[in-house]
């Protein structure tokens, strides 16, 4: 039986108020440190970065945005002694539950003995032109195979709608000097994600042998009010369990749920033993579930 | 890793578009000409352009053709990873979201499939099958898809229009060219074919040598690099893992039948071999092969269009051993080393006659 992938660290750069711009690199790095921090690691210990955000500084595309995030925290820079691997995996809002499954599986076939995945988002538009797709912030987690048994991810599910692709679109216009970010949300885009809702839990908890009352406390996207209100209907599990911060944490596209455990973590330790469904949404259209025990 | 299940490429596809830019067309069309002999100096004498297709049509032509050569149908698939860079999907467009992968998945019919996008610069494939192959590794996938489609036409016409003098950093966007490849991976049925080692390494300090991003001066986007800070970094440190591969997987240089490199530019490529000879003390075998001249530098794509040229001309044929290499910015440096089954001949039987899809 494989080992489970346990959390060692979560580090997060929550939006706010700033007078000076930070920039989705800023962000991750930030997000960076205070993750390796709360692991008590150092940055050399991570053989493996996924960077999942979607947004990034002056909109460059080439290098990986996980090469410039490795540089700054610095993660073995050079080629000699221990080494990293970093790349980019773009999946929109579900992109982080995406790194982290592949990082689970490399990880439990010994390739890496601890790596990180980071998403942050910014407007990357010159002097902020653009409309942002949502406010600048940064998340972070550092995944090591679990000294307990137990204790980990349990299974990931994805699924994805694609007749409905172009209802959520970000593009960067190279029209005008600099680009210009373009984002475009139909407004019956949370009502297609609700209809997903449902079976990527089933598909999810299925996998693990789970079921509904078992499921502790639920860590959605943190989407809307009015999503999370539906949520609770469209999953079939009580609003009681559905961590809503949606009051002063508004939608951040990748780093949404993590920014939410982390939250709900500082708030409540979970208990051990406790099952965690983690829920995200994204374009493509793409509902990813996970379920994570304490 | 030795005990584990080894995984092979069951199909490939190609594709290239059917306009071919040659160096001295492209140079006339340079608002201020360079003054170099480019094609001299790169060994590109053309590549293939893409005129009314994008990075996203291009993917998909690869894909059907893999598909068409598989044994498994677009159903069977369970995971497809798109490992484009120039995500051009439109004119004057470069697409963030939704992933790539998704439209490649929905457009050659893989609906169940698990999708997204892996971005690591020209590196951009051989991390996709890194990732993909621990999926199926790890039983989380059977068979799987890594795609892309370089449309880089776009930032060639930039730097055509922006070039201001003689070591302008955009000079080594003359050197792109458009193209698109796929790989089917499955769990390999014998031991002696597949992957047997794959290693990839991001020196992150040298970040800086190559970037790409939106022009300030105008519409478009641009690919700045300095060729020979990139080169001259890679070639201090390839060689040495090159050489660990090739001990970690028992062989030696004369069990490699043929040494597929990234396919920046054919004097980027011979530069590179003589690092290697001057680290191993010995002169190579003449195994590298070199699709640029014809192709140029079709970025991730560049290892499989590679393939597809050398497996009809018949130099790659069923049970050779390869070597992949690839240096891409960031600085990723990335070998694998791989038996072929029986693909090339069944890629020839398919597509030999018609020669160059």
């Amino acid at each position: 039986m494989k080992r489970r992938v346990r959390i060692a660290g979560i580090g997060a750069s929550h939006p706010g108020f700033r007078i000076l711009r930070r920039g989705s690199l800023a962000r991750a790095v930030q997000a960076g440190r205070r993750c390796l921090a709360d692991a008590r690691r150092r940055p050399a210990d991570v053989g493996l970065l996924i960077h999942a955000g979607v947004t990034r500084d002056h909109h460059v595309c080439e290098p990986a945005n996980a090469a410039y995030i490795q540089h700054r925290l610095g993660i073995n820079v050079e080629f000699h002694g221990a080494r990293t691997l970093s790349f980019d995996l773009g999946n929109g809002g579900c992109g982080m539950l995406d790194a982290a499954h592949i990082l689970c599986t490399l990880l439990q076939e010994g390739n890496v003995r601890a790596g990180m995945v980071t998403a942050s988002e910014g407007n990357a538009d010159w002097r902020g032109k653009g409309k942002p797709p949502c406010p600048d912030s940064g998340a972070a987690v550092l995944l090591e195979l679990s000294p307990r048994p137990g204790t980990g991810f349990g299974s990931f599910a994805f699924h994805t709608c694609s007749e409905h692709a172009d209802m959520a679109t970000t593009v960067v216009s190279l029209a005008e000097p600099r680009g210009r970010l373009l984002t475009r949300r139909d407004p019956g885009l949370e009502g297609r994600w609700l209809e997903m809702a449902g079976p990527v839990v089933d598909d999810a908890l299925r996998r693990d042998g789970l079921n509904r009352d078992q499921v502790g406390r639920v860590i959605p996207a943190q989407i809307s009010p009015g999503f999370l209100a539906r949520l609770p209907g469209a999953i079939g599990i009580p609003a009681g369990r559905v961590c809503d911060f949606s009051a002063d944490l508004p939608d951040t596209l990748s780093t949404s749920v993590f920014l939410a455990l982390e939250r709900e973590w500082r708030l409540r330790p979970p208990a051990a033993g406790q099952a965690i469904l983690l829920l995200a949404f994204g374009s493509g259209l793409t509902a990813a579930a996970a379920t994570y025990h304490a | 890793m030795n005990g584990a299940r080894k995984i092979r490429i069951e199909s490939l596809g190609a594709y290239l578009p059917g306009k071919v830019l040659t160096m001295e067309e492209l140079l006339s069309s340079c608002r201020r000409r360079p003054p170099w002999d480019l094609e001299r100096i790169t060994g590109i004498r053309e590549r293939r352009v893409a005129v009314g297709e994008y990075a996203i049509d291009l993917a998909v032509q690869a894909a059907d053709r893999a598909l068409a050569l598989s044994r498994h149908g677009a159903a069977d698939l369970d995971a497809v990873i798109c490992a484009s860079i120039s995500k051009h999907n439109g004119e004057d467009e470069f697409h963030l979201e939704p992933a790539g992968a998704g439209r490649i998945a929905a457009a050659i019919g893989a609906h169940g499939a698990r999708s997204f996008d892996v971005v690591n610069a020209c590196a951009g494939m051989m991390t996709g099958i890194h990732v993909l192959r621990g999926l199926i590794r790890a039983g989380e996938a059977r068979c799987g898809m890594v795609v892309a489609g370089e449309h880089n036409l776009p930032v060639t016409r930039t730097a055509a229009r922006e070039l201001r003098h003689r070591f302008d950093g955009q000079m080594a966007a003359l050197t792109l060219g458009d193209g698109g490849a796929a790989v089917i991976l499955d769990a390999a049925p014998a031991p002696a074919g597949g992957f047997h080692h794959m290693e990839l390494v991001t020196g992150a300090r040298h970040d800086h040598y190559c970037y790409s991003r939106p022009s300030r001066r105008g519409a478009g986007g641009i690919l700045v690099t300095r060729a020979h800070g990139l080169q001259r970094k890679g070639n201090e440190h390839f060689p040495a893992y090159l050489k660990e591969i090739l001990d970690r997987t028992g062989w030696t240089l004369e069990d490699v039948d043929h040494i597929i490199p990234h396919q920046v530019s054919v004097r980027g490529i011979e530069n590179s071999a003589r690092a290697v000879e001057r680290y191993l003390g010995s002169p190579l075998p003449p195994v590298v092969r070199i699709s640029a001249d014809l192709y140029a530098n079709t970025s991730t794509t560049s290892h499989f269009l590679a393939l597809h040229r050398f497996i009809l001309d018949g130099t790659i044929r069923s049970g050779d051993n390869l070597l992949f290499v690839s240096g891409a910015s960031g600085i990723v440096i990335s070998h694998a080393t791989y038996t072929f089954d029986d693909l090339p001949g069944r890629y020839r039987t398919m597509w030999g006659k018609e020669g160059r899809p």
